[in-house]
């Protein structure tokens, strides 16, 4: 009799457990899709970073982790990581800090029609490729006929007057610049989108207890805005150390290297230099870094999430 | 904490035994040489990848390969036509990924060395040789440029050398002549520059536009034995005096003759628009530039143009006769499926009537066929530039194609930080020395 009733509830477990494999079948595509272009090449460049490979012959030596031992000693790779680190810090200060607090400026304004005119404003740099932007930047930045030295000259500034993309001390400063102008806008206008969220009520009520505007951004806009800062916060850093196409454009990582960051470093190495597996070794730092990032700062997230 | 450490030794171990399993695998084809008498088949597609990108060249290779498919209905030619700085990356990529085209530019040199090493390039001997129908067409010296262990490998397009090109009006206007030594062109700099014009506009942020200065003087200064032992990888010393030598000269003339440290943030292109608009003096440039750097429609007009090789340093112990430049062509792959078609379209490209037009201007390219580049419809600098080429004792090679990779990236960063001022001379023939040592 007991035998008789677990066999009908083993059945009904093993057909549960049947139909739930075979509801799979309709991601089974899109698993596929995503195994094979975005979790396969990860794995297949740890493989890599663990060889030596010669492009024209196509042998390939293992190497073990010569090439990650390699990496410690490379002077360059800690000349990438300060410069992707400065674009990060300079990143995050400008691009999430400075954006939200400009999103609240505007947000604050009483006119729909002025909100709307400095949002546009604000937005207009990113809707321009990086590629064009870099070349842009390239000809303000020309020391014969940029328009910055000419307007620091004409300001009496003339001593700051400086080939700006040409001098190893301020090359990369040169180009996280241009960065900040462009993306700047693109994330003040998703904090105006997360601050038109919060309640008009709350800010009402905090008005009629007394709270000034600075009390009203710390206590309610910041707060209520939280989630979309860590995220900023992660989109930014993960950019920061993904960066490529703007150093490319307007340096290519020189002079004499001062400009490299991880990845037009790895480009060099793989590319020009013609050694793919140490390429691939300081793609899977980048890898591992941004994972880390984004890991801590969902996890800080996530722990100090405010619900309305 | 044991149990993670453990997982991690795990993952690695097998990280590596997957790199393992590809241990000594080769993707290279056989070497592969041409069969003079393969019939060609006129059918199926034909890729060729160039090094004519640029808006002024790109019509030359899209003209001929519509003359061709219209020779020959059964074909399609597809170009991949890059420019001087992306065809390095496009190259490289097309390799690791086995896409090499049927056709191909090379550089000579190491560059071309590395097709040849890995058997990416088809032995042309039997068709192009000096004996052969074809290669009597070609200039000996020009085919003979792409030679290696003794075979034929590349078809040679033009000719190549590096001269500067200067405004002959602001040279009259300050009563200069044409400097005969690299001490007179130092003065003829402070002349200039006192007129409020730059003496040579340099753009480096590309880095290897100062290879090429210091190319020249590096062949003034070191003896051809000791550059050749150097650019071979594994007799590489780097120990001649001469290195230092030029370049001391080389610093002195970007103090002296350009924009200092701001040269390594102006581009190779805005340098030659200053020329070009007449707010430089000179500017040093390839012969196959001549052309676009005066044109009737720009400030210097091609009357205006005048040229001189890069004068020769007091007391240098290298070959005054030589001139840093050296011809530019291109492969077959050695996996084509068509090679008697592709061979049959560079003989198309190099012919008579096709070099004539590759010559003239607007493309200004010195074509490498005999009877090629016409002095009739050539322009007259190019004309006397080739006359310069083909008298000189030793065609000095670029640094950065006869170099090994990792060794010609020391000199692009090294001569950046040379022009920035932020190494000396020495410094940077320790961190060349260093890296020809660690590459052998």
């Amino acid at each position: 009799m007991v035998h008789g009733a677990a066999r009908p509830q083993r059945q009904k477990s093993l057909r549960a457990r049947f139909g739930n494999l075979l509801s799979f079948r309709w991601a089974a595509i899109a698993l596929i899709l995503i195994g094979w272009f975005v979790y396969y090449p990860i794995v297949d460049n740890f493989v890599v970073s663990t060889t030596d490979q010669d492009i024209y012959t196509g042998e390939v030596t293992n190497v073990g982790l010569a090439n990650y031992d390699r990496l410690l000693h490379d002077p360059i790779v800690l000349v990438a990581l300060w410069n992707n680190c400065l674009y990060a810090i300079i990143s995050v200060v400008f691009q999430v800090f400075g954006a939200f607090l400009l999103a609240a400026l505007i947000e604050d304004l009483r006119s729909e029609r002025w909100r709307r005119f400095w949002r546009a404003v604000y937005f207009v740099p990113s809707a321009i490729s990086i590629t064009v932007t870099g070349l842009l930047f390239y000809f303000i930045y020309q020391p014969q006929i940029g328009l910055l030295d000419a307007a620091l000259s004409r300001l009496g500034l003339g001593q700051l007057v400086q080939p700006w993309l040409g001098n190893e001390h301020t090359a990369i400063y040169a180009i996280i610049a241009m960065s900040q102008w462009q993306g700047f806008g693109y994330s003040t206008l998703l904090f105006a989108i997360a601050i038109q969220k919060i309640p008009r009520d709350l800010y009402d009520a905090a008005t009629m207890d007394g709270a000034g505007a600075f009390r009203r951004l710390w206590s309610i806009t910041f707060p209520l805005t939280r989630e979309m800062t860590g995220l900023m916060i992660i989109v930014t850093i993960t950019g920061a150390f993904q960066v490529f196409n703007e150093v490319m454009v307007m340096t290519a990582g020189g002079p004499n290297n001062s400009s490299q960051v991880l990845g037009t470093w790895l480009y060099q190495k793989a590319f020009i230099e013609d050694n793919f597996g140490y390429g691939a070794a300081i793609a899977a730092v980048i890898f591992v870094l941004t994972m880390l990032t984004g890991a801590a700062q969902l996890w800080y997230t996530k722990r100090r999430r405010v619900q309305l | 904490m044991k149990r993670s450490l453990q997982v991690v030794a795990v993952t690695v171990a097998a990280v590596s035994s997957l790199g393992l399993s590809m241990g000594g695998s080769s993707a290279a084809s056989p070497a592969v040489t041409a069969d003079p008498n393969a019939k060609v088949e006129y059918s199926g597609t034909l890729s060729i990848l160039t090094k004519f990108g640029l808006q002024q060249l790109s019509p030359y290779f899209v003209n001929l390969a519509q003359d061709y498919e219209k020779l020959h209905p059964g074909v399609k030619v597809e170009l991949i036509q890059e420019s001087d700085d992306s065809v390095k990356g496009k190259t490289k990529t097309l390799v690791a990924s086995n896409s090499l085209p049927d056709v191909y530019f090379s550089w000579t040199g190491s560059w071309g060395a590395n097709f040849v090493r890995g058997n990416r390039a088809v032995d042309l001997s039997k068709v192009i040789g000096p004996d052969t129908d074809w290669g009597k067409t070609l200039s000996p010296a020009a085919v003979k440029a792409f030679e290696y262990n003794g075979k034929l490998y590349g078809i040679p397009l033009y000719q190549d050398a590096k001269f500067m090109g200067y405004n002959k009006q602001i040279f009259a206007k300050l009563g200069l002549k044409a400097p005969a030594t690299f001490e007179e062109l130092l003065t003829s700099c402070d002349a200039i520059r006192k007129s409020g014009a730059t003496p040579i506009s340099l753009g480096n942020k590309e880095a290897w536009p100062a290879i090429h200065f210091a190319g020249q003087l590096l062949a003034y200064n070191v003896p051809q034995a000791a550059l050749e032992r150097d650019f071979d990888p594994a007799t590489a010393e780097y120990t001649d005096p001469g290195y230092v030598a030029a370049l001391k000269q080389f610093s002195q003339l970007v103090v002296r003759c350009t924009d200092g440290a701001g040269v390594n943030g102006t581009s190779y292109a805005s340098a030659l628009q200053a020329f070009t608009n007449a707010q430089s003096a000179m500017y040093y440039q390839e012969i196959i530039e001549f052309d676009q750097a005066a044109t009737p429609d720009s400030a210097v007009k091609p009357a205006d143009f005048g040229f001189f090789k890069l004068p020769v340093p007091d007391g240098a112990k290298g070959d005054p006769k030589s001139i840093e430049g050296a011809p530019e062509g291109y492969m077959i792959n050695a996996a084509s499926k068509n090679i008697p078609l592709a061979i049959d379209f560079m003989k198309f490209v190099t012919s008579k009537e096709n070099a004539q037009v590759l010559s003239a201007p607007p493309y200004g390219q010195p074509s490498a066929t005999i009877g090629g580049a016409s002095e009739s419809n050539m322009s007259v600098a190019v004309v006397d530039g080739l006359k310069e080429i083909n008298a000189a004792s030793f065609l000095m090679p670029w640094l950065d194609t006869a170099n090994p990779p990792r060794v010609a990236a020391v000199w692009l960063s090294g001569l950046q930080a040379l022009a920035g001022g932020s190494m000396t001379p020495e410094q940077v023939m320790d961190e060349v020395r260093k890296t020809a040592s660690a590459a052998k």
